[in-house]
């Protein structure tokens, strides 16, 4: 058997993290290409036109790598849940393996055991080595995780603007560059401390509005045209508890499956697959808290979000809340997004003015 | 005379507005864009100046349109704002009490649901074009009628012939095929007219809660069927506001005057003499492979935009 090159699906600025994980593993690895116009096409070109938008995205990201030498693809399955991302493995193997590309495609589940035998099998790591390189990359991914919330909150206050994003790219950088855990506790105090650095107007009352919708779509910038970082030079705090650790601590804990359908119950009885029960829930969370605005997005596509699109509809009929669903492809120009995101905006600010006076 | 000019540059026309401080529309324009929005806003820009009063003084400048950034760099415009915004304010003049706007353009249609005159939810056609101007241009060139007479025929009617309307390539099929069965042009016209107010109220408006008064306006609410086609199919009363076409461009002009710019950025009028070119590349500095869109008056570059990192539209346009 050749000697495995290491490739894998794009998620984000998470993306870092899974990269960390292979490479501590002794592993070869060329990362994806990063999302942008060319990928998508090149994705979507060779994909089955009727599916959903995320699996044409990882498809176009592989193919660079691949040009470059990759020849094994990590794909997981399962991580949105019960959705047709169960399939995205196979069928880009049949994807690109028709298309010409000698690969093998390393399909698992997303349980523990199964991940762990399969990194096993192909690294022949110890038990300790990959429990110490998976505690690094989730230290990793952490760290990616909060500093991406700490941009939500620093955006809308930052005096200069641009400052957060800047911030937030050049820390993202270095913990790109990070190649060891020893070091790992000195590059978060100096990542945190350049983000304390930013100066704000500390007690500025700003509208929120909460991202709830398919997780890839709502974590990836690259995917949402960076909404999050839209409304923040908008003056806007921009909420979001749909990320990677959300996810893995509901795999882990499956009770949270139990809150949640407690709380929808009123609305829907059953799952409909992928986080489809999370965006409802999410919706009546945050009407509750008083927030100003809810986007949902969604990969075109996505039967979960498209099933529960009217309930949360509905939803915002009986709250008043603003609400803005945005479906995402490749076909999507955005400049139609960015206007709408703009009236959007004034929509969310008259709400909130509304709600003071 | 203190005058706020607003300027509105959508896919099909190009509409200026000139109002005064009491409000009065001094002078407005509609003019078709003709897919070149920076000649249509010289032509425009030239046009003006003919008309308006010789005492005015411009002392602000607003853009909207899908064409709004454009619009606002060869004009130094001092806001520069979306169109739904720019309509749910021009609705909310003439009709304080208004609950739900609806507007159809060139190339775009939209519902506006206000509540106490400000906006608080919307919706814009996202895939489909059928019931918007071009595609009732595209059918009265069709059927050898000017675009101007279309509303009057579809009046005439006395049973208007069912055109299914889910798309306006369906709808074209279907229209032919009504055509070669013998239906009249007036029944086929006002068919057309139903077909069209169905698409737009279970598309664009669909899950919105249409409360009266209702104001219909944009070019095609010019269109005296689709008037009609609307108060049937919702059983209301439709208000056609003054201005109904160029009311974008109003609302912008409103918006622009409340703002009260002190310091006013207009480049003035002899931009309509000059060389304006816009060009476009892509930034090949990171794998976002943003288009960079960089526009030049005589030459010197004013304005670049388009990229998400700042590189280029933070630098240095002097040079």
């Amino acid at each position: 058997m050749k000697k495995p090159i290491i490739t894998f699906a794009r998620w984000g600025n998470y993306t870092i993290a899974f990269k960390t994980l292979f490479e501590q593993l002794g592993l070869e690895v060329i990362p994806p290409e990063k999302t942008n116009s060319e990928t998508v096409a090149a994705g979507a070109k060779i994909a089955p036109e009727m599916f959903c938008f995320p699996m044409k995205v990882t498809l176009g990201n592989y193919l660079p790598a691949l040009e470059r030498g990759a020849n094994t693809i990590f794909m997981i399955q399962n991580v949105g849940g019960s959705c047709r991302q169960r399939y995205y493995g196979v069928i880009q193997e049949k994807v690109l393996k028709d298309a010409g590309h000698d690969i093998t495609l390393l399909d698992f589940r997303a349980t523990p055991r199964d991940i762990y035998r399969k990194i096993k099998e192909i690294t022949g790591a110890s038990f300790w080595q990959i429990l110490k390189t998976v505690r690094f990359s989730l230290r990793e991914l952490r760290l990616i995780e909060k500093i991406e919330k700490m941009a939500q909150f620093y955006r809308p206050r930052e005096i200069k603007k641009g400052t957060t994003d800047r911030t937030l790219q050049e820390s993202l950088l270095k913990i790109e560059e990070l190649k060891e855990e020893k070091a790992f506790p000195k590059l978060k105090k100096e990542v945190l401390k350049s983000f304390f650095g930013i100066p704000i107007e500390k007690n500025k009352k700003t509208p929120k509005v909460a991202l709830i919708g398919e997780i890839y779509t709502v974590c990836d910038p690259a995917i949402n045209f960076d909404v999050e970082s839209k409304l923040g030079k908008e003056g806007i705090e921009v909420y979001r508890e749909m990320d990677l650790t959300y996810h893995i601590k509901k795999l882990i804990f499956p009770w949270k499956d139990w809150i949640i359908q407690r709380k929808i119950n009123p609305y829907l009885g059953s799952t409909v697959g992928g986080h489809g029960r999370d965006a409802i829930y999410e919706m009546l969370h945050y009407v509750e808290k008083g927030f100003d605005g809810i986007i949902h997005l969604l990969p075109f596509g996505c039967m979960p979000e498209v099933t529960i699109r009217p309930i949360l509809e509905k939803i915002h009929l009986e709250s008043g809340i603003p609400f803005l669903s945005l479906s995402l492809d490749e076909q999507v120009a955005e400049a139609g997004i960015n206007t709408r995101l703009e009236a959007f905006v004034d929509v969310v600010k008259n709400h909130h003015e509304y709600k003071i006076s | 005379m203190k005058t706020y000019l607003g300027i509105d540059v959508g896919s099909i026309s190009t509409n200026l507005v000139l109002i005064d401080e009491k409000n009065q529309v001094l002078s407005s324009l509609y003019l078709r864009t003709e897919g070149n929005p920076i000649d249509a806003i010289q032509r425009g820009l030239k046009e003006l100046k003919k008309q308006m009063p010789r005492e005015a003084e411009i002392a602000g400048v607003a853009t909207t349109g899908s064409a709004r950034y454009l619009a606002g760099v060869i004009t130094g415009a001092d806001l520069v704002k979306n169109e739904i915004t720019a309509h749910a304010k021009g609705a909310s003049f003439f009709v304080p009490e208004a609950r739900t706007v609806i507007e159809i353009g060139g190339q775009d249609s939209k519902i506006i649901i206000l509540e106490n005159g400000v906006a608080v939810d919307f919706a814009m056609n996202l895939i489909c074009a059928a019931g918007t101007g071009s595609f009732l241009d595209a059918q009265a060139f069709r059927l050898k009628l000017p675009v101007e007479q279309f509303g009057e025929l579809a009046l005439k009617s006395k049973n208007p012939t069912n055109i299914g309307s889910r798309c306006t390539v369906f709808a074209e099929s279907d229209m032919i095929h009504k055509q070669q069965i013998g239906h009249t042009t007036e029944d086929i016209v006002a068919g057309l007219c139903q077909g069209l107010a169905r698409n737009f109220l279970n598309n664009v408006a669909r899950g919105k809660n249409i409360k009266p008064p209702i104001v219909f306006q944009g070019g095609v609410s010019e269109n005296l069927g689709m008037r009609k086609a609307f108060e049937k199919a919702l059983k209301e009363k439709i208000i056609v506001p003054p201005h109904n076409t160029v009311i974008g461009a109003f609302g912008v002009a409103l918006l622009v005057k409340e703002q009260n710019p002190q310091k006013i950025k207009f480049l003035g009028f002899e931009i309509s003499d000059k060389n304006i070119k816009c060009t476009s590349f892509q930034c090949q500095g990171c794998p976002n492979r943003c288009e960079v869109i960089e526009a030049r008056i005589e030459n010197k570059v004013v304005a670049r935009w388009g990229d998400r990192c700042g590189k280029w539209s933070n630098l240095n346009v002097n040079n």
